[in-house]
């Protein structure tokens, strides 16, 4: 498997303790860790390999450090790179943009040319409405510390254990 | 990010130039923003204040997007960034909000923070918040009609659909395929109050989903880049598609709804640390560093430049005169029409009566065919050859067309609220609406109706919304509490509004011809149980003209003067006459004709001849016009008066459907009779 470059930003609470969690089954030693408020265009075209921790804030937007960093690859192809998105979400605050930022991140790439993998079942939740839904999967992993934190655990280690065989 | 929006604007892309013209706007806006509060600590002005942060780049984006020279900018009173970013200078935003005379939007006659410029298309708004919207969808049923380009953008925060009249505009705007860009600015609340307490959905917007011919998008209004390509493509579309567009902005509200909340008492620490984080100016500076588009230095030096422009903006603001006291009796009324061939609205006419109802619908015609800009619409008005309940529109969408004279939905508000719209987009329309199926139905365009009488006086004469309000009003036909009352006695307390209320064919022509040459607004009533009756009708000479403010004497007499209109001046001709023949007096009948303005010289030439004075009407003594017209006579005539003032007038009930019951709530002759004998005693 070729390095990941795990992008988070660093100066968040629950995003980066999923971080750490996903870096502790993967194992350390496949996994970068990358600052994405920091990020630049050169960093991020290095790797082959990504995991993106894309949280939904507000009414279904990413997080102002993916939008402040996404211009700087948004004209560079993405073709060969394969990425997994995880990120959390509020199904019952915000039931009709349940992990948006999800989606919108895998748009994004996938308008590039990127493959996203990790998609997950929308079984077990109950929202309304959500980017990161295509069929009855998602586009990532969704988590939800406000309403189902007790399943975060588990929903990680099977995401993880699911990553370890379609990275290459 | 909006998928199916182009990205015209990207911080790679976009000239330096209006990248920094860009950032001057919202450090501009922010700074003054910010120095509001200050004014009201120091008992200067602004007392109002709605801070705009946390908006600010959905407000650039609107202001970028007007182009005065062919839109129309309906702001609300947060917009501050909104209407600097669309032209509005730092001075004439602080004339605005200490409330100074040379303040553009009326001279300091609106509440602080309603920025606006009528002279450059960003209109002077109520209070009432969202009610604008109905003028936008007014003013682009013009911009659609006289095929012009431009649109009209309407902007609210999202509480604020929660207002019917809200639903009422979008829905009009969809059905009637209307150039409008509604702006949401989403920020959470509604003053103190959570959107989930105004609506189910969280971005309201959803509600509109299922309405046809209407694009809704949805964009990050704390994002410079997001809110200007949704905007843009918003009004590209509108204007290409000629039909509406919403805009749900997600901002954030960093401050307190206004000056007099406290947002700490309802949002907790961590809500308010997560709205400074969203500060959308502070995210633009961020992207311009980052991707090398200006220096910090260049940008320090933009703040610099903004601090001394605010700083001589506000002493230019503090310079400048207050408005004159006097100036209040100033641009209450527009200019009414001044009767050319009939100056004193009266005739000698000969020949075969016409009625009531044919002088109406013939008065419509004439006018209809002398001024092409002329308009029509109301309830079940004009479909085929039914045109309206009582005939009164019928055959003129068959000769003028539907373009001119057409149904509207029945939304009363909708009916009032565009025609203060389309007037708006030039001087020269005139616009007939019947305000309702029956005057009994007119509550519902009450907010209009008062919104209108404001126009004027609030724009200092900038604006005049040029408007006959045709109501079918009266009882005596059996129409119970929805169809036989009388509303004059509460809409004759607006300033702003011309009220007549004529009992004759040949003056309602007269009235009608003077209302719709006139500028500003009449409200028009019709004693709907005279439209065929043999009394009300008279010979009408051609091209017949009556003034405002002329009263008519009827009846001459000199043992009492009855004061009255509408439906019981016949009544009063007869009990004059019934009395004159019994010997009992020989009484004096003065038709008002105009209710507002009121012809206090006939009234006090009458009473100085007879000395007593019995005022009646239809509509409910308690509270009702006569009222006013009886403290007008005892403040101006009370020396020439041998006798207290009488009036006659309906029960302080509702008007009852069953005829026993109407007929012991409404005046007769009878009544009149009684009163009369009783004042010729004294």
């Amino acid at each position: 498997m070729k390095k990941i470059g795990l992008f988070y930003s660093f100066n968040s609470v629950k995003t980066k303790q999923q971080a750490q969690k996903i870096i502790a089954g993967i194992g350390e030693g496949n996994v970068e860790v990358v600052n994405v408020e920091e990020a630049t265009q050169e960093q991020f075209l290095t790797y082959s390999n990504f995991i993106l921790a894309v949280p939904t804030w507000f009414d279904g937007e990413l997080p102002n450090y993916w939008d402040e960093f996404l211009p700087s690859v948004e004209d560079d192809s993405l073709k060969g790179k394969t990425f997994a998105l995880y990120g959390g979400g509020d199904q019952k605050g915000y039931p009709e943009n349940f992990v948006d930022g999800i989606g919108t991140m895998a748009d994004f790439l996938e308008a590039r040319g990127g493959k996203v993998i990790g998609h997950t079942s929308t079984d077990g939740y109950e929202f309304e409405g959500s980017k990161a839904q295509r069929g009855d999967k998602f586009v990532g992993l969704a988590l939800d510390i406000e309403n189902q934190a007790a399943l975060s655990d588990e929903r990680i280690s099977n995401w993880v254990e699911g990553l370890k065989k379609d990275f290459k | 990010m909006s998928n199916e929006v182009k990205d015209i604007y990207k911080i790679k892309t976009t000239d330096k130039e209006t990248l920094l013209k860009w950032y001057h706007l919202l450090k501009l806006g922010r700074s003054l923003d910010e120095r509001a509060p200050n004014y009201l600590k120091q008992a200067i002005g602004w007392s109002y204040h709605a801070p705009a942060a946390g908006h600010d780049a959905i407000q650039l984006a609107i202001g970028q997007n007007f182009d005065r020279s062919k839109d129309h900018l309906f702001p609300y009173y947060r917009d501050l960034m909104t209407c600097l970013s669309a032209g509005l200078s730092a001075e004439e935003i602080i004339y605005n909000g200490i409330s100074k005379d040379a303040d553009v939007a009326g001279g300091g006659r609106h509440m602080s923070n309603h920025f606006a410029k009528p002279a450059w298309n960003i209109h002077n708004v109520s209070s009432c918040t969202g009610n604008h919207t109905l003028h936008a969808a007014g003013i682009a049923r013009a911009i659609k009609t006289y095929k012009s380009k431009g649109v009209a953008i309407s902007s609210q925060g999202e509480s604020s659909v929660s207002e019917g009249y809200v639903y009422e505009a979008i829905n009009g705007a969809s059905n009637e395929q209307l150039p409008v860009v509604f702006v949401f600015q989403d920020n959470g609340y509604g003053i103190s109050v959570p959107k989930k307490d105004q609506t189910a959905n969280r971005k309201v917007a959803k509600n509109f989903e299922g309405m046809k011919n209407l694009k809704i998008l949805y964009c990050n209004g704390k994002d410079v880049f997001d809110s200007m390509n949704v905007m843009a493509e918003a009004v590209r579309w509108a204007q290409e598609e000629q039909k509406p567009v919403i805009v749900h902005a997600n901002c954030v509200r960093i401050h307190s709804h206004s000056n007099s909340d406290r947002h700490e008492l309802y949002r907790d620490k961590a809500e308010l640390n997560y709205v400074q984080e969203y500060d959308p100016i502070a995210k633009f500076r961020r992207l311009l560093v980052r991707y090398e588009r200006a220096t910090n230095e260049e940008l320090d030096a933009i703040d610099v430049e903004v601090k001394a422009e605010v700083k001589a903006a506000h002493k230019k603001g503090l310079a400048a005169p207050h408005p004159a006291p006097e100036s209040i009796h100033d641009f209450v009324f527009a200019p009414a029409y001044v009767p050319q061939k009939f100056p004193e609205g009266l005739h000698n006419e000969e020949g075969e009566p016409k009625k009531l109802i044919e002088a109406l619908n013939g008065t419509l015609k004439e006018e209809f065919r002398r001024n092409p800009d002329t308009y029509i619409w109301g309830q079940d008005m004009a479909n085929k050859d039914k045109g309206g309940i009582f005939n009164v529109s019928k055959g003129l969408q068959q000769e003028f067309g539907r373009e001119r004279v057409f149904n509207a939905p029945i939304a009363e508000d909708y009916i009032m609220g565009t025609a203060n719209g389309m007037s708006r987009y030039n001087k020269d329309i005139r616009i007939v609406v019947e305000g309702a199926e029956f005057a009994d139905y007119f509550w519902p365009a009450m907010e209009q109706f008062v919104e209108t009488t404001h126009e004027y006086w609030r724009t200092k004469g900038q604006y005049s919304p040029n408007i006959t309000v045709r109501l079918a009003s009266g009882g005596y036909i059996g129409g119970g509490l929805y169809h036989s009352q009388n509303i004059e006695g509460a809409l004759t307390t607006f300033p702003g509004v011309r009220v007549v209320y004529p009992s004759y064919a040949d003056d309602a022509a007269g009235l009608l011809r003077t209302a719709m040459r006139s500028e500003g607004m009449t409200l028009f009533l019709e004693p709907k149980a005279l439209y065929n009756s043999p009394k009300a009708a008279t010979p009408i000479p051609e091209e017949f003209e009556v003034p405002y403010g002329k009263a008519r004497i009827r009846r001459e007499g000199s043992d009492l003067t009855i004061i009255t209109y509408g439906n019981t001046t016949h009544m009063c001709v007869d009990a004059a006459n019934q009395l004159n023949d019994e010997g009992i007096g020989n009484i004096e009948v003065i038709d008002l004709r105009s209710l507002l303005p009121l012809d206090e010289e006939t009234i006090l030439a009458s009473i100085k001849k007879t000395s007593r004075v019995l005022v009646v009407h239809e509509d409910k003594v308690f509270s009702g016009f006569g009222g006013e017209v009886s403290a007008t006579i005892t403040d101006l005539g009370f020396e020439y008066l041998d006798a207290p003032i009488k009036r006659v007038g309906s029960t302080f009930t509702p008007v009852g459907f069953n005829r026993t019951l109407e007929a012991a709530t409404l005046p007769n002759v009878q009544k009149i009779k009684d009163a009369a004998i009783e004042l010729l005693a004294y």
